[in-house]
């Protein structure tokens, strides 16, 4: 399982690497997101740096729906998916390799993003350890729910439209823990954050679980 | 009392009603599109909407 | 049929409840201290209201459990899933009206971020979400696993949900939709009427979603009846 992970998750970075579709399109994004927030709510940074945090994370998830529904774009070419089926590779393994790609591309958007926005709303990154931690927990378990929805959306023709009802409310608490675990991070007070860090981490492993079970079901009718 | 919570009830109990009675009413039509069945294969006029394992609600 | 009988009586004895529920909570009760401007006639249809929420999403979630269990797949369980999906969603957005108007009176406003309320408002967005995805078209074992798994990743969802809002509230103390300890206080004829709210509101939702399984039954059987019909038409057309 583990090994056909690897395959999955190499065979999606170097898609990813060659057609440059998250640095050109996904990162952008999420700058314009960025900026839209700032034209919303500035042009003092008053309302921003408070903000910061809750604003960095809705642009990380926004951001994840573009980043799933790319995953699964690559498969829908040339029938790539019934060759992913026939090829014999575990489902489990599919499912971890395609969510530790998004996760991958997820930490770069995100770092780029921290900078963005300490450069945008003035934001301090403190705590650095809490951000960190807190971007890997919510970025796995964004990323298993990612696959999970990208999965049951994929043979939609409205998947467009489909995939983000889906997601966004399934991530409600994983944005819920992570701005908290940012704010308290950013604020001075980093010892805080482990109750948001503790539910991140649920999250995470409960997500990443159900899609190893679930996705053999999944795979077989898309 | 507050108007509000007249407003409630009604609002409550209305989309209750409404809903119950919009179920009755697609099931009663759905059953009476099904009741004759097509007399035989070359009439040419299937019962209800013919789609091939198409949308399921 | 006695199905059908049965489900008459039902039917029958959920309007009765709901009738007497209305009469007595508006009029025959009387207002309670503590609760403004008769808010406490709300408190005999918000919590039964929620109540069925959830026993409608759990039920979903069962038949979808059962549905993808090997053993007890059968289409009854699919059909179970998406009906008291949709009966939920109903009361779910009953319940943040109900909700949203216990607020005004007491509080002044529409909205409070009260921790159940915000729960039940992701809940409403999470299967509006589950019903979109019933509608997909698709085969329909398809379309019914499809549903089965994400009833099942959203009802996990639940439980998180409602912890991180709640931590997310307490740390700001706001208005909040208490009823846990206000029912200390509902006795005699209040306690009554609570009591028959739950049971009025239970039977109904019994009623609706054998009454929404039914039409499901229906344009199943019309969808497989049409599919015949066609294809029965494309033969005799070979034939000719």
């Amino acid at each position: 399982m583990l090994r056909d992970a690897l395959l999955v998750c190499g065979k999606d970075l170097r898609i990813e690497l060659r057609s440059k579709v998250g640095l050109n399109q996904v990162a952008p994004f999420a700058a314009a997101v960025l900026l839209l927030f700032g034209l919303a709510l500035g042009p003092t940074t008053a309302a921003l740096k408070p903000a910061a945090a809750g604003l960095f994370w809705v642009a990380v998830l926004l951001s994840v729906v573009l980043a799933v529904q790319r995953s699964f774009a690559i498969e829908s070419a040339d029938s790539a998916r019934d060759g992913l089926r026939l090829s014999g590779l575990d489902p489990a393994g599919i499912f971890l390799g395609k969510g530790a790609a998004i996760v991958s591309q997820l930490l770069v958007l995100e770092a780029l993003l921290a900078a963005g926005v300490a450069l945008l709303f003035g934001a301090r990154l403190d705590g650095a350890l809490v951000l960190l931690a807190a971007c890997v927990t919510a970025s796995v378990g964004l990323g298993a729910v990612g696959v999970i929805y990208g999965a049951l959306s994929s043979g939609a023709r409205v998947k467009e439209t489909l995939l983000p009802l889906l997601l966004l409310p399934v991530a409600a608490p994983v944005l819920l823990g992570a701005t908290k675990a940012w704010n308290d991070a950013l604020s001075g007070r980093p010892g805080q954050a482990d109750v948001w860090l503790s539910l991140l981490a649920v999250f995470a492993v409960l997500y990443v679980a159900v899609g190893t079970v679930a996705f053999g079901p999944l795979l077989e009718d898309a | 009392m507050s108007g509000y919570i007249e407003a409630g009830y009604v609002i409550v109990f209305g989309s209750l009603g409404t809903y119950a009675l919009s179920l009755v009413t697609r099931e009663r039509a759905a059953r009476r599109r099904q009741a004759p069945p097509p007399p035989d294969a070359t009439s040419g006029v299937p019962s209800g909407q013919a789609s091939s394992g198409g949308e399921r609600s | 049929m006695r199905a059908d009988r049965a489900l008459r009586i039902l039917g029958l004895a959920a309007l009765a409840g709901m009738v007497a529920t209305v009469w007595l909570g508006l009029f025959v009760t009387p207002n309670a201290v503590g609760y403004p401007d008769g808010t406490v006639r709300l408190l005999y249809i918000h919590p039964p209201l929620a109540w069925v929420m959830f026993i409608a999403y759990g039920m979903a979630t069962l038949s979808s459990l059962l549905y993808l269990w090997p053993r007890t797949r059968h289409v009854r369980f699919d059909r179970l899933a998406g009906a008291s999906a949709e009966v939920g969603v109903v009361f779910t957005g009953l319940t943040l009206v109900s909700g949203s108007i216990w607020g005004r009176p007491t509080w002044g406003v529409w909205w409070t971020w009260d921790p159940l309320l915000t729960t039940t408002a992701l809940l409403f967005v999470l299967y509006l979400g589950y019903l979109a995805l019933r509608n997909v078209p698709g085969e329909p074992e398809t379309v019914a696993r499809r549903a089965a798994i994400a009833g099942l990743v959203a009802f996990l969802d639940v439980p998180i949900v409602f912890f991180a809002v709640s931590w997310w509230r307490s740390l700001h103390q706001g208005p909040t939709i208490d009823l846990a300890t206000r029912h200390s206080y509902v006795h005699g004829s209040m306690a009554w009427t609570l009591l028959l709210g739950f049971v009025s509101f239970t039977l109904t939702y019994v009623w609706l979603m054998a009454h929404r399984y039914r039409l499901a039954a229906l344009r199943d059987r019309e969808n497989d009846e049409g599919l015949g019909a066609a294809i029965a038409d494309r033969w005799a057309e070979a034939v000719r």
